[in-house]
């Protein structure tokens, strides 16, 4: 009986000490608050990764080489991403990506709507500066430009100097 | 419970002695390195995206990346704070007031010690591991792969070299002077993995750096200095960087006379968090840069 007054005194205490709070806060929640509630409610481990992802390891060898003035350089390797920019010249000209969707399937969305192909594999133009073709129903390649200098047309190139006919064969 | 990452941006103080002191560096590495203390911003900057659906998907799935602890993102976190904050609290707390007006050195002469030679050279060496550590956990490299680490710095920008250049500048340079590899070379032979393991900080972070005792850690972190160190001496030399150089920087809002180099350094110490402070920038480019090929 004790302990459920002092229980009820405590949630009365701890509401309205947030709420006085909450009152005096006048930062504007931020955009991605939601995110974050959600994110928590799901646990702390392998909530935004897929246990079944693939290994970054394994992602690398379909990524194209460099070659001329060009130069690839590897920069991150996570389960399921693995990602490289690319320089011309000495200058960063482009980001290349490979994800596995597995970890957030929603990704794929996109390109239901698809009209171009890139070998038979689905192709969209994906946000900003983004060119994105899907592997197999699973694997995300993406090229994005981070110079004028790289447009639309070499972004496309690259893509298909993935190796994404064997890409679409890793399970 | 670590705070959300756009928190964890939204916060970091847009002047304060660490912004002060990081500024002084742009004379070194000209642009690098902007103080970008707004997770919507920085999602801008390094996406260059406008299309506001594309930027909401972006800064929530960096949200899910950072609170999954698989990541290693919270793990590098950690260490970059953990690292700096043996000293920083105090200091900062004395000098909160300070902002806007030329502080003189003179004044805190009785409340600073500088550090014994070989605490800073730990102190120093710590910092090292710590970023290749955090690196290779941000970056998806096995912790212990020294040399990927050290052909990774070449790469090195915006905060993450202004990380290293004030690693450089702040706790080698101005503590030791030009000859500051030889100094820790010979600091790090005569040590011994018992006055290691008695660093605080050290005991903090041992869980992170390989090796499984203070024996093959002392052995690993000697490697690190001496893979990492040829980076070093090319980054000094490149940039023609002298104590009197940055000490002459640090003269636009701080009064000190020459010889106070080391109570300058341990001023430095007790008054920045230069590591925790571009460490959360690096952790929340590397994640945005991420996330937006996951959306």
């Amino acid at each position: 009986m004790f302990a459920k007054t002092v229980s009820r005194f405590l949630v009365g205490f701890s509401l309205f000490f947030l709420l006085t709070l909450s009152a005096c806060n006048t930062q504007p929640p931020s955009r991605f608050e939601q995110a974050q509630q959600e994110s928590i409610a799901a646990g702390s481990k392998n909530t935004a990764v897929s246990p079944n992802a693939v290994k970054g390891s394994s992602l690398n060898q379909f990524f194209p080489a460099g070659g001329g003035e060009y130069e690839r350089v590897f920069t991150q390797e996570k389960d399921g991403f693995v990602q490289a920019k690319l320089k011309f010249q000495g200058k960063d000209v482009a980001i290349l990506a490979i994800f596995d969707t597995i970890s957030n399937p929603d990704a794929k969305k996109d390109f239901q709507g698809a009209t171009e192909q890139i070998n038979g594999f689905p192709l969209i133009e994906k946000g900003t500066n983004n060119s994105a073709v899907l592997v197999g129903d699973r694997f995300q390649v993406s090229v994005r430009s981070t110079d004028p200098t790289f447009g639309k047309e070499q972004r496309r190139q690259w893509l298909e100097k993935f190796d994404l006919a064997g890409l679409s064969q890793l399970k | 419970m670590t705070k959300p990452i756009y928190q964890l941006v939204d916060e970091l103080p847009e002047n304060n002695i660490t912004v002060m002191a990081l500024k002084t560096l742009d004379n070194i590495i000209p642009g690098q390195w902007e103080n970008i203390t707004n997770f919507e911003e920085m999602i801008r900057r390094v996406t260059g995206e406008t299309d506001e659906q594309m930027i909401q998907k972006i800064g929530e799935r960096a949200v899910w990346l950072f609170n999954d602890k698989t990541q290693g993102y919270q793990n590098a976190l950690w260490l970059y704070q953990t690292v700096d904050k043996a000293d920083y609290a105090l200091g900062a707390a004395a000098l909160a007031n300070k902002i806007g007006e030329k502080i003189n050195l003179f004044g805190f002469l009785n409340k600073i010690t500088p550090n014994n030679e070989k605490a800073q050279v730990i102190d120093l060496v710590i910092k090292i591991v710590a970023e290749l550590v955090a690196f290779c956990q941000i970056n998806g490299l096995p912790g212990d792969s020294i040399n990927d680490f050290v052909a990774a710095l070449a790469e090195y920008e915006k905060e993450s070299l202004v990380r290293m250049a004030a690693l450089v500048c702040f706790d080698a340079i101005i503590p030791f002077g030009a000859d500051f590899v030889l100094t820790i070379q010979s600091t790090l032979a005569k040590l011994s993995p018992q006055e290691l393991n008695q660093n605080p900080v050290f005991s903090q972070v041992s869980r992170f750096i390989p090796g499984d005792n203070p024996e093959n850690q002392l052995q690993f972190i000697t490697e690190s200095f001496e893979a990492v160190k040829g980076w070093m001496i090319s980054f000094v030399t490149s940039n023609a960087i002298t104590r009197s150089g940055i000490m002459a920087n640090l003269h636009s809002f701080i009064e000190f006379s020459e010889s106070q180099f080391d109570y300058l350094a341990a001023f430095l110490d007790i008054t920045t968090n230069y590591f925790e402070h571009t460490g959360i920038q690096s952790i929340a480019r590397s994640l945005i840069s991420r996330a937006m090929f996951e959306v």
